[in-house]
């Protein structure tokens, strides 16, 4: 069962493969390039004597370098792209045969077909793992010299390093075996697998991770009226003066001097809390497949 | 290989009261039906008539809503490794894996069935000059029912089940595949239903029928003893259903004359008969479209169901 | 190997055609006593008929003492259908045809000719019995 499990994953495992070597690729050269010039610019020594703030014109010359339109529309594909991947993945596991027929055959050897499904199940989700870790691994090693600038708790960051890529891909996943079994075709079911993945995926990513944990207060030193500093990605350092902490936002407005934010050092502790959440929901969907492939008459 | 004549072995199929229901609607209600081991069955009626509900009862893919169910005396439930292990099954249209070569349909084949025989599965496609390499969407039509069947016998089960196996095929793949069945009947005396709605070809196929219309079973039991309790008669129009030796199952009114399919016996049509009667056997195929065209929702109580209901000489099973 | 074939359309039964087939074989001389007929597999797989048919017919073929089974070897050709001896043969002949010329004058036509001799035949039994 786990060879034939495999002989009808293979195409897509190695779909993936390409898309893992494709990725891989283009961190190298992005990476190396990112590196080089890391180093060229002297932002190692920089950092280290003083967070950042005295080098300004090199650390903004690298940031407009690397985190150029390209790269933003980049990150824009990678945030839908493990929804994508997911339901590619999930919906055609159980829809495909119930579509072609072929559930007439499977399901009438002598495996029942829920030892079937939980054996695909573990395969899949066992390689989605594997692909969801290299994919992160990949990412963070490219972006390495880019994060000890920027830090990763902002939002295209942190979507991609720690434990949330693969959690989200296993979530999409999940919902589109779900919905597979559900549908019964494939192409249907990755739309109504992928939309509430998304929308739960934004929901999470806007409303609740910020408040995961209770943010703190920063009070600037300066007089209301005449503050610099403000909220995103084009504040480098963060006003908090501490690489890789998630300014949230600014109560009181822009000339305020008091912030929301979030700590550096409680990004493992966020990024375990989101994933557990969408694997919670994987093993929910795929729970709830198992049984209703159970109880269904045929 | 012959018919088993009860000898000690279980039958093939023993069904009491079956029956299956879909939401309000039932899909087959009241199958009661005995077959033999060895017995190679017709299960004839027209779609929706309830052929695939009792096929995938018997095949293990089935739960079934009210009745008995027991296949060589196993009671095991759907969807359990040993209810899926005793029949072999080629589905309408005999699904493959398209992108798999025929030798990993064979492998899947071992990997999903403890049974397995590999060396009946390569011997075919040797005989048949079916490559193991070739992908299964390069075969033809006939060719992919072919390896469909390869393994449903590969898997030695001791019922092969056939749903409308060669609706799809050209007559010469049609042949070439019901001679493999049979040629495995004869070898192996395994016990065959065949699932169709082409009556003209069962004949020479079937030595057990079981005509199905509207969930219900119309007639069941060996072939032979069938034909001979049935007659077609001539008849003056006028004459009425108590002068008839027996139940009416079709007739038909010319002007002056009546033909009708009775059921009866040699004794009580000596008893009956009138010297301006024509009496005729029936054939195969004509006793098979007068069951089938009785009105849907005719009682299963009807005395066509005798030869099918188990006579108190065989065995209870135990459970 | 003898080789059977099946007439889906005349109407009479399976096994019965296969025995008919055997016993004109004998009376032509295509058929020898020792000879093995085939076993039921090769006929089921080459008619696509089912084996218990070809069972039954050579089940009638031994109670006839035409055929009998040795175990483990097959069914072979045990008896001989004796037509007559061609002497009794060509009188028969010769009469018959005179008997069908008559029957053409008077006007009857092949299926009366079948239907009388049919008849004649039936009423000839049952006067045996």
């Amino acid at each position: 069962m786990i060879w034939v499990s495999w002989r009808q994953s293979r195409s897509q495992a190695i779909a993936c493969l390409g898309v893992l070597v494709a990725l891989a690729v283009y961190a190298i050269l992005l990476g190396t390039s990112m590196r080089t010039a890391f180093s060229h610019d002297g932002l190692g020594g920089c950092l280290a004597r003083s967070h950042g703030t005295s080098c300004p014109a090199a650390v903004q010359a690298f940031t407009n370098k690397f985190g150029s339109a390209v790269n933003i529309a980049f990150w824009s594909v990678l945030l839908i792209a493990p929804g994508l991947l997911g339901v590619l993945i999930g919906a055609p596991l159980i829809a495909r045969e119930l579509e072609y027929g072929t559930w007439r055959l499977a399901w009438s050897q002598t495996v029942p077909r829920t030892r079937w499904l939980a054996v695909k199940l573990a395969l899949v989700t066992g390689g989605l793992i594997v692909l969801g870790a290299a994919m992160t691994a990949v990412i963070t090693w490219y972006r390495a010299p880019m994060d000890r600038l920027t830090g990763h708790f902002l939002h295209n960051i942190y979507d991609f390093e720690g434990l949330v890529l693969t959690a989200y891909i296993l979530c999409a996943f999940g919902f589109a075996v779900l919905a597979g079994l559900l549908v019964r075709r494939s192409i249907p079911a990755m739309i109504v697998a992928f939309v509430p993945w998304l929308a739960i995926r934004l929901v999470v990513e806007f409303l609740l991770r910020p408040n995961f944990q209770a943010p703190l207060t920063f009070q600037q030193s300066c007089t209301p009226g005449q503050c610099s500093g403000g909220v995103g990605l084009g504040f480098l350092p963060p006003v908090t003066g501490h690489i890789g902490d998630w300014v949230l936002s600014q109560p009181g407005g822009q000339l305020a001097n008091t912030y929301l934010y979030q700590p550096a050092d409680r990004f493992w502790t966020f990024q375990f809390i989101e994933a557990g959440l969408f694997v919670a929901l994987t093993v929910a969907a795929l729970g709830a497949a198992i049984w209703l492939l159970h109880r269904r008459p045929a | 290989m012959t018919q088993g004549d009860g000898g000690g072995r279980p039958p093939a199929l023993r069904t009491v009261g079956l029956g299956r229901r879909y939401g309000h609607v039932w899909g087959l209600r009241d199958c009661t039906l005995t077959v033999p081991d060895g017995a190679v069955v017709g299960l004839v009626g027209p779609n929706g008539a309830g052929k695939t509900t009792l096929l995938q009862m018997i095949i293990g893919l089935l739960q079934p809503t009210e009745g008995h169910l027991e296949v060589f005396g196993d009671t095991s439930p759907a969807n359990s490794a040993e209810a899926l292990a005793r029949v072999g099954y080629v589905a309408q249209d005999h699904p493959l894996y398209h992108d798999f070569s025929v030798a990993d349909m064979f492998h899947l084949g071992r990997a999903m069935n403890p049974s397995w025989d590999q060396a009946v599965a390569t011997a075919r496609m040797n005989a048949l000059g079916i490559p193991l390499k070739r992908k299964v969407k390069t075969l033809s039509g006939g060719q992919q029912a072919q390896v469909s069947l390869a393994m449903a016998l590969a898997k030695r089960a001791p019922l092969l089940a056939l749903d409308e196996p060669v609706s799809s095929l050209d007559p010469i793949a049609r042949l070439d595949f019901m001679r493999e069945v049979m040629a495995a009947a004869a070898d192996t005396g395994v016990t065959v239903v065949i699932a169709s709605h082409v009556v003209s070809e069962l004949e020479r196929l079937c030595d057990w029928l079981i005509v199905l219309t509207g969930g219900r079973v119309q007639l069941a039991g060996p072939a032979d003893d069938l034909l001979a309790a049935h007659r077609l008669l001539t008849v003056p129009r006028a004459t009425r259903e108590a002068e008839l030796p027996g139940p009416a199952v079709h007739r038909a009114d010319s002007d002056r004359h009546s033909t009708v399919l009775v059921r009866t016996g040699p004794a009580r049509l000596a008893a009956q008969e009138r010297p301006d009667w024509g009496v005729e056997p029936v054939g195969f195929e004509q006793l098979v479209l007068a069951y089938l065209q009785r009105p849907a929702g005719t009682s299963a109580d009807d005395p066509a169901q005798a030869a099918a209901r188990p006579e108190p000489t065989i065995k209870a099973v135990t459970r | 190997m003898f080789r059977f074939r099946l007439d889906g359309t005349s109407g009479v039964p399976p096994y019965l055609q296969l025995v008919h087939q055997v016993r004109q074989s004998l009376l032509l001389g295509y058929l020898r006593e020792g000879d093995r007929l085939p076993t039921v597999k090769d006929v089921a797989g080459d008619l696509a008929i089912n084996p218990n048919t070809v069972v039954k017919a050579y089940r009638q073929l031994e109670h006839e003492g035409l055929a009998g089974g040795r175990p483990g070897q097959g069914t072979f050709i045990t008896g001989t259908l004796s037509p007559a001896t061609p002497d009794t043969h060509n009188t028969l002949r010769a009469s018959l045809e005179k008997w069908l010329r008559d029957a053409d004058a008077a006007g009857l036509d092949d299926e009366a000719v079948t239907a009388l001799i049919a008849v004649a035949r039936n009423d000839m039994r049952k006067e045996k019995v």
